[in-house]
């Protein structure tokens, strides 16, 4: 949640104290607000008792002052003597001296005397008189409430009523809220019709009102005070019933207290909670950042040092306290010094070889890097691979540990040379001198000739001198074309190359080494190439030494790679054969060779093709039912040429296929006899027709007196099991002379032609027609031919 | 004026042919005996000519701070006297209409007279002493008594033929306090029950 341990602490801190002063502030609040509630409460109860008394003093008041005058015996006969002016005169001298707003008298016939009778409902106030003796209570006279105290006149007996009334206006209703010891508001209320409406101007009348019709509905004299929130504000306001004249329009005195009042004299009580609760929320906040910060800094710093400390930097964390932390931060200072340490060690030992002490092959790799860094445009590294000749000789002779210690001088020495030379051990007898040279051409070599026969001077070692000779392989790169360990390796290639060619010297000979890494794509390309086209025979005519005409044509097949030119066979047809591509390459092959066969037809030249089978098809019946079915069908004339050695590893199948393809009308020829592990027996067992004598054999036949001895009895041997022979390589005049003597029924070798394309083919066989229509008894005349 | 309403129960009991007396049983709604009751009867409607004389005194003693008796029947013209038999003195008044006069304080043994000419009612009161209270019934025919204690009057002497008799009680609820009873004739000797409906506290 939090991402900073500092955030978090102070989070949860004062998030907790928060809660906590909220908690404390809240009941705080509800308390006041309870606690003066309730002293409302009791105060607006205190004050309806103060009321009753009030009430019942004036009524008493009234009463006294209207049985006084009932009972005046002056008044009494001016009364009964319907003295209207008197009494009228009476009634208001009362009135006047008691300082009331209402004074009247009420006939028993319901005359009214002392008042505008219109303003009153004389039938209402009659019966309230009539019911009650000294009826009293709240009165509705012209509009506005009274209290009305009445007394009845007798005279002796009941001649009326003398009626007091005192208005509950504002005044009044001001004094009773100046008895209360709180500042409340009190109204009274009369029911007209089915609204309760005051004389007082108060804004939430009307509220007020309903208020007092749901509390007087319940029927009780005095409610329970009551919550009013109005737009005004929130008040306790407190209805009591008050007693009415008629007893049936209802009247209610209405005591209301605005809880902000109540709640006035807490505000600086409350007020100095709340700041209390934001200072302390406030310090509680600086003070757990602050005590967060002092934990969580040095843990931020411990992990910054962590990150540093993985990026390989040396690191120190500085944290002096003497807590956990504190511990915590030392060790870890130990624990970075250690691993820089240990790692400066391993650095050491990968980059050193520990038994000489020179830099390593990884180091020179650096080094090179290093090197390559720094060159201006146009300059190269140059690096030497330093062989020690015959290693496993040296090391029987004087022993591991001494061979070490000599490839130690020799760098040495190396150093002595060329002080400002980087020298490393690549192999247990290879040594790597990186040179200050900025380019490498041939005329260096002849110095480091020269410096080889210094270096090369016998070394004392256990007492005993020791010879040493050293082949150094050179070479260079730009920065940008090779890499480090590629520079090295071809050194290293330079080094077997120097070996190879007997010299002290070499410098990498890209052209000799060709490019294995190409090959890596060559078979998939095959593929391609046999789909587009790109894959085609060239033909090697054979010579029947007898009739001195081309009889038959040996297939070779050509591939003329799009990026790099035209292909030797042997840099893919061996692949070919390890990768289990041979048997698409030799289908190709069949159907070019029927095509082309048909084309030579078709000028006129019906000549046998022989075609290579590899030794990995011989025994793939399936190749050769598919072979056969599509010779038969294209009507080809072929000869399958394969070696003796293939048909070693599956005899029992191999000789079947022989045999369905000698069934088949396809003769059978035994390649390169005499090269491989030729045995008789196989020599016996396979059904061919023709035997090729290898042209290792061919080649020294003029100088090699064995060789003639073997070639003849080898043809001897051939014609006596009835085969026909073939010899190949045949590149001069003598060996075909040599042949023909020695009775070799076929010839094939650049002497006669070279391996050619097919419209090269037309031409050579058209020439040769021309120049030899005879059987050939001599070379000479087709010699001539040849030399075309 | 709430006007109570009025069970009236006759019973004709045959009597002298000439004369006889009319007993009436005056009783409340809740029919417990009221007295002090005045019932006047007019023989053929009409008041009596010539002297009237009842055979109690025509006097209002003040005896105990009270008028003694409550209710005095008196004819009309007569001289009623008002003794004084208590210790204080009183002042005795009346408002009523025809009937006003107003004896001054006056003291024990002492003795007022007044003459009430007017028909209908002197109440009387004492300016001295509020509760004293009382009823001097003035009326113009013969034929008038008071229920006693039991609320029973009995008029004596009364003629066979129609009448018009009236019942009348200081605190009867009805204009002038007075009622008019459904018996309309008698024949001998009659008994008849009149309810009537006081007002609460007696006034």
């Amino acid at each position: 949640m939090f991402k900073r341990l500092q955030t978090k602490l102070t989070v949860l801190y004062a998030g907790l104290f928060a809660l906590a002063l909220s908690l404390v502030a809240v009941s705080v609040y509800l308390t006041i607000a309870n606690n003066a509630q309730q002293q409302v409460r009791g105060e607006l109860a205190a004050t309806g008792t103060v009321f009753d008394s009030v009430w019942a003093l004036r009524t008493q008041r009234l009463r006294d002052g209207a049985d006084l005058l009932s009972r005046d015996f002056g008044f009494r006969a001016a009364v009964a003597t319907r003295d209207a002016p008197t009494v009228d005169s009476a009634v208001t001298n009362l009135r006047q001296r008691m300082g009331l707003e209402l004074a009247f008298m009420v006939g028993i016939d319901g005359d009214v005397v002392g008042v505008d009778p219109a303003k009153i409902d004389i039938g209402k106030l009659w019966s309230a008189l009539d019911h009650e003796d000294g009826a009293q209570g709240v009165f509705v006279v012209d509009g506005a409430p009274y209290q009305l105290i009445s007394a009845p006149v007798m005279s002796p007996n009941l001649t009326g009523w003398i009626v007091f009334g005192a208005r509950l206006d504002d005044r009044e209703m001001t004094a009773l809220e100046q008895l209360a010891a709180i500042r409340l508001d009190a109204q009274v209320f009369d029911r007209r019709g089915e609204t309760w409406v005051t004389t007082d101007k108060t804004a939430d009348a009307k509220a007020l009102g309903a208020l007092v019709a749901t509390a007087t509905a319940a029927g009780k004299a005095v409610s329970a005070p009551t919550r009013l929130r109005t737009a005004a504000g929130d008040n306790l306001v407190l209805v009591k019933r008050l007693k009415t004249l008629d007893g049936q329009t209802p009247a209610a005195l209405v005591l209301r207290y605005p809880m902000a009042l109540a709640m006035a004299p807490y505000q600086p009580l409350m007020a100095a909670v709340f700041i209390a609760v934001l200072a302390g929320a406030a310090l509680v906040v600086a003070a757990s950042w602050a005590l967060s910060r002092d934990i969580a800094r040095p843990i931020a710093a411990l992990e910054d040092a962590a990150r540093r400390l993985r990026r390989g930097e040396a690191v120190h964390v500085d944290v002096r306290s003497s807590d956990e932390i504190g511990h915590l931060s030392d060790s870890f200072n130990l624990m970075a010094a250690e691993i820089r340490e240990r790692e400066v060690r391993i650095t050491e030992l990968a980059l050193r070889d520990a038994e000489t002490g020179l830099p390593n092959h990884l180091a020179m790799e650096r080094e090179i890097e290093a090197r390559m860094a720094r060159l201006a445009p146009g300059e190269q590294v140059v690096v030497g691979a330093l062989g020690l000749d015959r290693f496993t000789v040296l090391r029987s002779a004087i022993g591991y540990a001494l061979f070490n210690q000599l490839v130690a001088e020799i760098g040495a020495r190396i150093q002595v040379i060329d002080p400002e030379a980087v020298v490393g051990r690549l192999t247990t007898s290879t040594l790597c001198v990186i040179s200050r040279l900025t380019a490498l051409t041939d005329e260096i070599v002849p110095h480091i000739e020269k410096a080889l026969v210094d270096l090369a001077a016998p070394v004392r070692l256990g007492g005993e001198l020791v010879d040493v000779h050293m082949t150094n392989g050179l070479a260079a790169a730009e920065a940008g074309t090779i890499d480090a360990p590629r520079l090295i390796e071809q050194a290293m290639i330079a080094l077997d190359q120097a070996r190879a060619c007997g010299r002290k010297v070499s410098i990498f000979d890209a052209a000799a080494y060709g490019d294995p890494a190409s090959n890596l794509s060559l078979m998939s390309e095959m593929l391609q190439g046999v789909a587009t086209g790109a894959l085609f025979l060239h033909h090697q005519p054979k010579l029947d030494l007898r009739s001195g005409a081309i009889t038959g044509l040996e297939a070779l097949v050509r591939w003329a790679h799009p990026t790099r030119g035209l292909l030797r066979p042997d840099l893919f047809v061996g692949m070919a054969e390890e990768t289990g591509h041979i048997r698409a390459l030799t289908d190709c092959v069949i159907d070019r060779a029927i095509l082309d066969q048909r084309a030579l037809r078709e000028v006129g030249h019906d000549l046998t093709i022989s075609i290579n089978i590899s030794g990995r098809l011989i025994d793939d019946a399936e190749f050769a039912d598919r072979a056969i079915e599509k010779i038969a069908a294209a009507g080809a004339r072929f000869c399958f040429e394969i070696t003796e050695t293939a048909v070693i590893g599956n005899p029992d199948v191999a000789l079947g296929v022989l045999a369905k393809l000698n069934a088949a009308g396809i003769p059978v020829s035994i390649d390169d006899y005499g090269s491989g592990l030729s045995s008789l027996a196989y020599l016996k067992q396979i059904n061919a027709e023709e035997l090729k004598i290898d042209k290792a054999f061919v080649l020294s036949l003029e100088n090699d007196a064995k060789d003639a001895l073997l070639v003849k009895s080898t043809i001897d041997l051939a014609h006596s099991l009835g085969l026909k022979v073939t010899a190949e390589g045949v590149e001069s005049r003598q060996a075909l002379a040599m042949l023909q003597m020695m009775g070799c029924d076929l010839a094939q070798g650049y002497h006669i032609a070279r391996p050619m394309a097919l419209d090269k083919l037309v031409v050579f066989l058209g020439d040769w027609q021309i120049s030899n229509p005879l059987p050939v008894g001599e070379g000479g005349a087709r010699r001539a031919a040849v030399g075309g | 004026m709430k006007i109570a309403p009025i069970l009236f129960v006759a019973t004709i009991l045959t009597g002298s042919a000439h004369a006889a007396d009319l007993t009436v049983s005056v009783r409340g709604p809740d029919g417990k005996p009221v007295s002090d009751a005045v019932v006047t009867v007019y023989p053929n409607g009409q008041p009596t000519r010539g002297p009237i004389k009842f055979d109690w005194p025509y006097r209002v003693a003040q005896r105990n701070i009270q008028f003694t008796p409550f209710v005095l029947i008196v004819p009309a013209g007569a001289e009623v006297s008002f003794p004084n038999l208590d210790k204080v003195r009183h002042h005795v008044y009346s408002f009523s209409d025809g009937n006003k006069f107003e004896l001054k304080l006056y003291g024990r043994e002492e003795s007022r007279s007044v003459r009430l000419s007017a028909v209908g009612v002197a109440a009387i009161g004492c300016n001295i002493h509020d509760q004293m209270v009382g009823f001097i019934k003035v009326v113009d025919t013969a034929y008038a008594a008071k229920s006693d204690a039991g609320g029973v009057a009995v008029i004596h002497g009364l003629p066979d033929g129609p009448v018009v008799a009236k019942v009348w009680h200081p605190y009867l609820r009805a204009p002038k306090n007075e009622k008019t009873l459904a018996l309309t004739a008698v024949r001998g000797a009659a008994r008849e029950t009149a309810t009537i409906e006081l007002r609460p506290g007696g006034h």
